[in-house]
């Protein structure tokens, strides 16, 4: 009797421990018995569309480019089940027809509380090597995206609970699966979320402006004013004078940027401890890293207002104002940023070659509007 | 017919003897790895920490040397012909985060290489980047690549070298004034050759120390000098102080 008694109870113990195994994922979520995700996994790879003269795009080995990974990242990017209070999604500072920024000098948050610095432009983000953020603290657009969610001063959510939101979501599990092809609720995490962002943010290419139109792909020709404002741009002897602005210095390449880090100036402070915002140097510890910022590409440059990390300034010609000072004379400052002479015909002739790098088409492609609207 | 056999294995055995010492010679490999300091005069570069005597009582501050070399190769004689073997494509050599002597001291390598183990007598490379190499564009290379970057659109050409800095011309001990020297071109390409004599065994390492001086690019052997009271950038092909620099590039290069 005794050890019928034992039996039954080892049998009820092994059944219990069996409920609760089935009950909780591998990441330990309270799962129930529909955990399984009904949805068929059939990845489509998908290729990037962008010109010769753009480098070859980074696309990490671990999440490869996919029709399904494209649309589930642009439902997430617009979606503010990202937030803690449902209100704002990424797209809430990165608005599509101000190439993703936002207009404000630093965005406000769901606390109603702001961030130190502006939004940044997207775009262009699958051609840089050299770091995320304005700081570069971030080595991939994944671990870009990560943070976000959790920062106290944007949308203010735990991972934790996005992830629970997203596997009670009706919709979502499905779109993961499509995505990514894991069958349980249980295994939609936090990686496979950014995952799915920065693969739709990858597709986000800007190639189409009137200076790729008229410069790269010959068709028409630049006004008078843009030609002289591209010549002050990039050609250094264009003023005659060992004066120029040198933008390209910092803003090279077909992309309009290196994506590398520099002290331009802005900061008027006494010593490198004297920054406001360390920028790079609070990430690298490197006292001459501070006040270092990555140079944004310049496409777009006319949609992107204020410019500057912390938005300082809400013009260009304001900025082309800066810029002719040569700086403060901060040790660090980079040794490009020299004063130059700025004539009220230079400083328009440069902004005239700048808007040439409004691209209308890249802000208006369905592909990168709000999936929901 | 037995004498026909014979001859057969004897030639055949010949013949694998002769393979089987080709693959000894394939794995009788050693590394070489190229070691880059900078110095300005006798004391080592580090950038924004130490001040520089320059010509004419003025004083500077270094804030970035950086560089290109191309088709680096090391020679040996084989039978009394010179012969080079291929050590590097191409390489860029920055400075510009060296701030302190330690760091100088231990300069900046080039990636190990294979080479087959034996004995060499020289070097040389290309200050700069190979006009074949100069012939292509960035985004012929995969970022992170040396050659996706530091290119020149208007002039055709990667920037070749970089000294940038800032200048105490008073002096006053202020050094407001910011330098930025910017030398490309096939014109400025300077290919160098050096004696160094040495021996690496199969699977030893050897380092080649490279020192640059700084001192001597600005300051040709003549005495004259970039004076940074009349010009404080440069960014062409053409102009006097991208030559002036580019033509002081081989004393300034020496391998120890």
């Amino acid at each position: 009797m005794k050890i019928k008694i034992l039996s039954l109870l080892a049998l009820a113990a092994l059944l219990v421990v069996s409920a609760c195994k089935d009950d909780q994922g591998p990441s330990g979520c309270n799962c129930t018995e529909n955990d399984l995700i009904e949805a068929v996994y059939d990845p489509q790879p998908i290729e990037l569309d962008y010109p010769e003269r753009f480098p070859k795009p980074i696309i990490p080995e671990d999440n490869p480019m996919t029709a399904a990974g494209v649309a589930l990242g642009r439902n997430l990017f617009y979606d503010p089940i990202l937030s803690s209070d449902s209100t704002m999604s990424c797209a809430s500072c990165h608005n599509p027809q101000l190439s993703f920024t936002d207009g404000q000098a630093n965005s406000e948050g769901v606390l109603g509380m702001r961030g130190k610095r502006s939004s940044m432009a997207i775009f262009n983000l699958a051609f840089n090597a050299n770091g995320f953020f304005w700081d570069g603290r971030a080595a991939t657009l994944e671990a870009q995206a990560l943070a976000p969610v959790e920062d106290h001063l944007e949308l203010n959510e735990s991972w934790d609970n996005v992830e629970e939101k997203l596997r009670q979501h009706p919709e979502y599990p499905a779109l993961f699966r499509q995505a990514f092809g894991i069958e349980r609720k249980s295994e939609l995490t936090r990686e496979l979320a950014v995952k799915a962002i920065a693969q739709f943010e990858r597709t986000l290419i800007s190639y189409n402006s009137r200076f790729d139109k008229v410069v790269w792909e010959q068709q028409g020709w630049p006004t008078d004013a843009e030609q002289r404002g591209r010549d002050l741009f990039f050609v250094e002897f264009a003023t005659n004078t060992n004066d120029h602005p040198g933008c390209s210095h910092c803003h090279g390449s077909a992309l309009f940027t290196e994506n590398r880090y520099f002290n331009n100036g802005i900061s008027n402070v006494n010593d490198l401890n004297g920054f406001p915002d360390k920028g790079l140097g609070g990430i690298t510890g490197n006292i001459y890293d501070n006040g270092k910022f990555r140079a944004p590409s310049l496409r777009n440059i006319e949609l992107t207002a204020p410019y500057m990390h912390d938005g300082r300034f809400n013009t260009l010609e304001e900025v082309l104002d800066h810029y002719a000072t040569g700086g403060h004379g901060v040790i660090n400052e980079d040794a490009n940023i020299q004063p130059f002479t700025l004539t009220e015909q230079n400083k328009q002739d440069l902004i005239s070659f700048l808007k040439m790098l409004t691209d209308t088409t890249y802000i208006n492609n369905p592909a990168f509007q709000n999936p929901f609207e | 017919m037995k004498q026909f056999i014979f001859a057969s294995i004897l030639l055949s055995t010949l013949l694998f003897t002769a393979c089987d010492n080709k693959d000894d010679n394939k794995s009788e490999l050693a590394e070489v790895v190229l070691n880059f300091t900078a110095n300005y005069d006798n004391d080592p570069l580090v950038m924004f920490e130490r001040t520089y005597n320059y010509e004419a009582d003025m004083d500077l501050k270094m804030q970035l040397l950086q560089f290109y070399i191309s088709d680096v190769r090391l020679l040996h004689d084989k039978d009394g012909v010179t012969e080079e073997v291929p050590v590097l494509d191409i390489g860029l050599i920055n400075f510009g985060n060296v701030y302190n002597d330690a760091d100088a001291a231990k300069g900046i390598n080039t990636a190990a290489v294979s080479i087959p183990a034996g004995t060499y007598t020289g070097l040389r490379l290309g200050f700069g980047v190979s006009p074949e190499l100069n012939a292509t564009i960035p985004p012929d290379y995969p970022l992170g690549h040396p050659l996706s970057e530091n290119y020149w659109e208007d002039a055709q050409s990667y920037i070749f070298f970089k000294v940038e800095g800032n200048a105490d011309l008073e002096p006053n001990g202020e050094f407001t004034d910011k330098l930025t020297f910017h030398v490309g071109g096939n014109n400025n390409y300077r290919e160098l050759s050096f004696q160094k004599n040495f021996t690496v065994e199969k699977n030893g390492q050897v380092t080649i120390p490279v020192v640059v001086d700084l001192k001597k690019i600005l300051i040709a052997s003549d005495g004259t000098y970039v004076d940074f009271r009349q010009v404080k950038q440069s960014h062409s092909n053409t102009s006097p102080a991208a030559i002036f620099m580019a033509d002081n590039v081989p004393q300034a290069v020496s391998v120890k």
